[in-house]
């Protein structure tokens, strides 16, 4: 037991040394005085750094010897246990005690401070414990007891100190500093900068351009400085993110001297070499030479920051302005510039192409995609006939040529986003307008995007039901008002932006406040809308402007129909780079299964690729606003062609390290499978059930259907359970998975079980032999051969020759089956 | 203390993830929700809300006043009730004359005579019963769950083969229908928690059995079939994604509920007729029986409703005096019965049993006194006609609500209204967030249960407000 003695005799001394540094600690607070403390203490609070590397190799190094010598207590590194335990929790105290001290000398505070010092006196105190266990289980060893205590403290000290450790490498190095090193964590940090046009500000200022300036600085503020110098983390008693406090200072003075740039501490330390004690940003990557010239700049012109400057954002906002990126030259013989991003992108991320798909599931694809059927047999065989090289563009372009389809299937896609529908809530008071016959014929047409928004925002008779919203009879909810409702509808499906939030107060979602959402809605009103806050008045009558100011201004004077047009003819802009975005993003989910920026009523989100996007925004404007075009484009690329790709939850198609690497399955929706159904099977619809007759308009133009198609009919049970919503609100995506109240609707409601029964009657006389009925079912349904193996299972169930009821029961199998379901 | 984390902070951290699981249906329980079980000690496993849809007038039924004859020549504004009270089973507590079965029972439970309903302005009923069913004013910008919806997101299935939201008696054929249509919805929380409907309690069985017509083995053959098929395609080679496994699963689960021997719970033929015989009195009736059948099996939450019809059911509009005369037959008898058998069974300990309706009714006041809306019903100051002789206008002010059960005091009365004019709440006065609270409570669910939804907290009560009434609840359950 040579370790007892050591122990007294070590504990004693060193327990002194403790004593030493907390005296300046109780000192300091005792005198309670503005005064400079005295210089020692200071020393000591910097010694922390230094010291704290002690605990944690000493405890963690003791800890890993006891679980070394966990089968026997009295192993050969018993002494050297205690040693180090004693070492390291003296030194653990010791750390705690200067630490604070450093704390209160620097003045630094913040978040991560708090958790660092919080566990790090948390630490000191199981030290503390520590050391009196080692004493008690020194005296007698055999207690079994003592020993699990000893070394459950000793484990859990040991933990407490790496993480104090971990937090106190945050407040040096930054808290990314560990994870930024991660191989997924690489790329968002190398973000393309945009420009800063100098010469812009080196000019007179005027108030626009002073405004844009401090935009400009404040971004260079939010990106580079906030991290220590903001309401998170306050290093230095400096804080850039609020004008009143950037001019205070810091501990040492004032850091802007409007005017002088070169008296300025901010300019002196930003232009210090990487590496100096002094240099700001002191961890990270150094400003860049044109934002050091823009802050040089700013102070030059007398640091100008209008009190009416927005706060620079914590939230991501996206650009306004269309960009064009310049597109890479194609590398691998790839046309079609989508493709070309695509492979951009999968080099960068190291992806591989997955293959192309064969003619079958290609145009299965394009079928569903752009009129909502599945090609018949016939049309199947004839387009594996058809031996043009570029049959696939031939038929899509074709497809897209069939005004009528296009329009009744894509009709099902607006009509959730413009929440339009033939019966809902509303139309009982006379609160609600139908759109159909409008939106039908700007679909049919293929309206220019630009003249549809504008149709929607400064309507006819016929397109006001969007903007008008759903009246509910009674008093309503100031924010749930008609023009609120406009607001937000045009803020969600046009612009990709959430305003419901700032509907009711400021945002605590994004930046938007309550104000600017009233002064958007009120362009929407007939007479001057009163802000309520939270349903309470505040007395403030609302302005009138469009939420970016970019975008023009609306005549807070004049007449709501002049409002509409003015707000119609600023949004369609091609410089509303949103608007483009947003729609291309939309069109783009349909086509691929999951949007580049997801949700897509989320446009501030990161895309997967800005350039893509960026790209296919600008080119849909030159293009002529057509959606038709883009359709075609992302139909013919390569990455349209190729297979889709599995994913086992949902979850990870959203997820935040998405990486694309192909189209993402979707299911059917409610409508292409009732239509499936009417075609294969026997009309779920009938005529008598149409809410719109196309055919009714151009008695000569377009197929004559014998069945209604499920977009042109009113919501039912059978399809609200397959996922057709009731359209109270915008509802930009539907439900990918099946849930057990569809399952039931399908496996014994009775709209599909009708239908099953005079189906199969038809069946049954067309197809005499199971055999010829299996291969015709599954040429019909999933437009291909059955394999021998389905063809045995039908044999099995039906015989040579099957009966009604057997059909009935095979059919709806098919139908069921995933296969079938699915957009693959 | 410096600040720590806020709210704000909060939800920027957890938006990436809440976005995934909101798009795929699924909500994402924010971090605002205290945990995840909320450590409160639920006393009932299940609920059974008897809906009077249409307006059920409180001086009609649970809260008599001044009885006054029908006399032609009458003035309108003296007509406080037109029943006669009687006694029931609580010292000094009347009911109005027609709800004597009601009353023998009323020592099993709570009779609430102060809900105040919200002031929707010109009123629309099923505005009100929208907020009724969501605790949210209709419209909002996003579609929010029904009660039940949030019950069966938070509780599960008592019984994983009975739907854990069943609501019993209501078409969506009739006027009003799209109103009705959009607050009978799971909103946010995924179609998975929407009700399972049967608008008729004695085809309720043909919802949970195979097809009409299809024998149990033809049924089982044809699942049989569709299993084999799915192994003998190809469908293997497109990998195990979510949406090919999660119809596999639900037509699984579907086959399973329509094979069960639960079903039986649905068949009402079943049931002994004695038995039958008490709740026989309309679909009403025999929706409580159903609902008694379906809680011995372990439903979660049922709502049967008189089923709300303009100007049918308690809806009056005009004959106010003898339609509640037939009202009242209908729910007095399934009613007690329902209350009688559960208690007898046990099961009443454990199952939270509310009667309520959207408002109340008075024959002058539309509205609320001193927030007096539009007028629907021309009401003449003297009375000739038997049929101007009820309560015609919509009264928020003051309604009835009986509770009987799952932790809910025996025997006792809350809240009073007026025996004036206009006869509305002048003590404990209880709303909706209150009332909704105290059921979740009952039920073990957390105040401040909430999911992220477009980024923002939605609550099962907007903002998380009204305080659980404990002043329903058994003295010794008490937080």
């Amino acid at each position: 037991m040579i370790s007892k003695p050591i122990n007294k005799r070590l504990i004693t001394s060193l327990f002194v040394i403790c004593m030493m540094g907390i005296t300046p600690v109780i000192g300091q607070n005792l005198m309670m005085d503005e005064s400079e403390s005295f210089w020692l203490w200071d020393f000591f609070g910097r010694l922390h750094p230094m010291i704290v590397h002690f605990p944690i190799a000493l405890l963690i190094f003791g800890a890993v010897l006891e679980l070394l010598s966990v089968r026997k207590f009295q192993s050969k590194f018993r002494p050297g246990i205690s040693l180090l335990v004693i070492a390291g929790s003296l030194s653990a105290i010791l750390s705690a005690i200067f630490g604070y001290q450093l704390a209160n000398a620097e003045g630094t505070t913040g978040a991560t401070l708090d958790l660092h010092q919080q566990i790090g006196i948390g630490t000191a105190i199981l030290s503390f414990i520590l050391l009196f266990l080692l004493y008690r289980v020194g005296k007698k060893p055999a207690e079994n007891s003592r020993i699990i205590v000893f070394r459950s403290i000793l484990f859990f000290t040991a933990i407490a100190v790496s993480v104090t450790g971990h937090f106190g490498g945050s407040l040096t190095h930054g808290e990314d500093f560990l994870t930024e090193t991660f191989p997924w964590n690489q790329d968002e940090n190398s973000i393309e900068k945009t420009p800063i046009n100098l010469a812009v500000y080196q000019a007179e200022l005027n108030p626009e351009r002073e405004m844009k300036l401090i935009g400009e600085v404040r971004m260079v503020f939010a990106h580079n400085c906030y991290k220590c110098h903001s309401g998170a983390k306050i290093e230095g008693e400096l804080r850039l993110d609020e004008k009143e406090f950037a001019f205070a200072g810091g501990e040492n003075g004032e850091v802007i001297i409007p005017g002088n740039p070169r008296e300025s501490e901010l300019i002196r330390r930003i232009n210090l070499r990487k590496g100096h004690k002094e240099v700001m940003p002191s961890k990270g990557e150094l400003l860049s030479a044109q934002e050091k010239e823009l802050l040089a700049l700013w102070i030059e012109k007398g640091a100008p920051w209008p009190d009416d400057a927005p706060q620079q954002s914590i939230y991501r906002v996206a650009e306004l302005a269309p960009r064009r990126p310049i597109l890479p030259r194609s590398k691998s013989g790839l046309a079609n510039p989508i493709d070309i991003w695509v492979d951009d992108y999968f080099a960068k991320n190291r992806l591989e192409w997955s293959e192309p798909v064969d003619d079958r599931t290609y145009l299965r694809r394009i079928y569903l995609d752009v009129i909502g059927l599945i090609p018949s047999p016939e049309e199947l065989e004839e387009f594996y006939q058809d031996p043009r090289e570029n049959k696939r563009e031939i038929w899509l372009k074709s497809l897209l040529d069939r005004d009528g389809d296009y329009a009744v299937h894509w009709l099902t896609f607006w009509n959730d986003a413009l929440r339009n529908d033939y019966t809902g809530t509303g139309y009982i008071t006379n609160g609600r307008f139908n759109i159909t016959d409008w939106l039908y014929k700007s679909l049919e047409v293929n309206k220019p995007y630009d003249q549809f928004v504008k149709e929607l925002l400064n309507p006819t008779e016929k397109s006001k039901g969007f903007i008008e919203g759903i009246r509910w009879r009674g008093t309503v909810n100031a924010s749930q008002r008609t023009e609120m409702q406009a607001a937000q509808n045009v803020g969600q499906v046009i612009l990709g932006l959430n305003l419901k939030c700032a509907s009711c107060h400021d945002s605590f979602i994004s930046d938007w406040k309550l104000e600017e959402s009233y002064a958007f809605a009120n362009i929407f009103a007939d007479s001057t809308l009163e802000i309520s806050r939270c349903e309470q008045p505040i007395g403030k009558m609302a302005d009138t402007r469009i939420l970016w100011e970019e975008l023009g201004d609306i005549d807070s004077a004049a007449s709501r129909s002049e409002k509409l047009k003015q707000l119609a003819e600023n949004l369609v802009q091609p410089s509303n780079g949103r608007m483009y975005r947003t729609i291309v993003n939309r069109i783009w989910k349909q086509m691929m299964g999951r949007g580049l920026v997801e949700p897509v009523d989320e446009m501030d989100n990161e895309p997967w690729s800005q350039d893509l996007l960026d790209w296919l925004a600008t080119e849909f404007v030159d293009n002529g606003y057509d959606l038709k075009n883009l359709i075609y484009q992302i139909g013919t690329s390569k990455i349209y062609q190729a297979e889709s790709i599995s994913y086992n939850s949902p979850d990870l198609i959203l997820a935040d390290d998405y990486r694309f690497s192909g189209a993402v399955r979707k299911r059917l929706t409610a409508e292409q499978f009732s239509d499936a159904v009417s075609q294969l099977v026997y009309p779920l619809f009938k005529k008598e059930d149409l809410k719109y007759n196309p055919e009714e308009l151009n008695p000569e133009k377009g197929a004559k259907l014998d069945y209604a198609r499920a977009s042109l009919v009113a919501n039912n049970s059978f399809l609200t359970a397959l996922g057709r919503p009731n359209r109270e609100i915008v509802s930009t995506s539907r439900d990918s998975q099946a849930s057990l109240l569809q399952a039931l609707e399908l496996t014994n409601g009775t709209v599909l079980d009708s239908a099953l029964r005079s189906g199969a009657k038809i069946w049954k006389s067309n197809y005499e032999t199971t055999e010829k009925l299996t291969e015709a079912l599954y040429m019909k349904a999933l437009n291909r051969k059955p394999l021998d193996k389905e063809l045995a299972v039908a044999k099995a169930t039906m015989g040579e020759v099957p009966e009604e009821e057997q059909i009935q029961d095979f059919i709806w199998a098919v139908l069921l089956l995933p296969e079938f379901q699915l957009i693959y | 203390m410096k600040k720590g984390f806020n709210r704000r902070e909060f939800l920027k951290r957890t938006s990436g993830a809440a976005i995934a699981t909101m798009a795929a249906g699924a909500p994402f329980a924010s971090l605002l929700s205290s945990c995840e079980s909320s450590g409160i000690k639920s006393t009932a496993d299940s609920v059974i809300l008897l809906f009077m849809a249409g307006g059920m007038a409180h001086t009609e039924t649970f809260d008599p006043k001044k009885y006054t004859p029908f006399q032609k020549g009458m003035e309108s504004k003296e007509v406080l009730s037109t029943f006669p009270g009687i006694p029931t089973s609580l010292d000094g507590i009347n009911f109005s004359e027609g709800l004597e079965s009601i009353a023998k029972i009323m020592d099993k439970g709570t009779l609430i005579r102060s809900y105040v309903a919200a002031d929707l302005g010109h009123i629309l009923h099923t505005r009100h019963q929208y907020h009724f069913h969501t605790c949210y004013e209709p419209p909002q910008s996003v579609v929010v769950p029904h009660l039940g919806s949030w019950i069966s997101k938070e509780k599960g299935p008592l019984n994983p083969v009975i739907p854990s939201f069943i609501n019993i008696g209501q078409r969506f054929t009739v006027g009003e229908g799209e109103e009705l249509k959009a607050f009978h919805s799971a909103g946010f929380l995924g179609s998975e928690h929407g009700p399972f409907l049967i608008p008729d309690p004695t085809s309720g069985l043909e919802s949970v059995r195979p097809p009409v017509g299809m024998s149990s083995m033809r049924f089982e053959s044809r699942n049989k079939l569709y299993e084999d098929l799915i192994s003998a395609g190809p469908m293997g080679e497109f990998g195990s994604d979510y949406q090919k496994e999660s119809l596999k699963r639900s037509m699984e689960q579907a086959y399973i509920l329509l094979n069960s021997p639960e079903a039986k719970a649905f068949d009402l033929s079943l049931e002994p007729e004695k038995s039958y015989d008490k709740y026989n009195t309309s679909k009403f009736g025999l929706g409580c029986l159903l609902a008694k059948r379906l809680v011995d099996q372990g439903a979660r939450y049922i709502t049967v409703t008189t089923e709300y019809e303009p100007f049918f059911g308690w809806d009056t509009h005009d004959n106010g005096h003898t339609r509640l005369k037939d009202m009242k037959k209908m729910i007095d008898s399934p009613i007690a019965q329902l209350i009688s058998d559960l208690d007898e069974s046990g099961r009443l300990d454990r199952t939270l049993v509310i009667v309520a309706s959207e408002f109340s009714r008075d024959m002058l006041t539309e509205g609320r006194p001193g927030l007096k809306v539009k007028d629907q019903v021309n009401v003449p100051d003297i009375i000739e006609d038997m049929k101007n002789y009820g309560m015609h206008r919509h009264f928020t002010d003051g309604c009835s609500m009986l509770l009987f059960g799952g932790g809910i005091k025996r025997g006792h009365v809350f809240g009073k209204t007026a025996d004036e004019r206009p006869c509305k709440t002048i003590e404990n006065p209880i709303k909706i967030d209150s009332i909704h609270q105290t059921i979740y409570h009952a039920l073990g669910i957390a105040p401040d249960t909430n999911y992220e939804i477009e980024r923002r907290p939605f609550y099962t009560t907007p903002d998380g407000h009204g305080k659980v009434e404990y002043g329903l609840l058994n003295e010794n359950l008490k937080a």
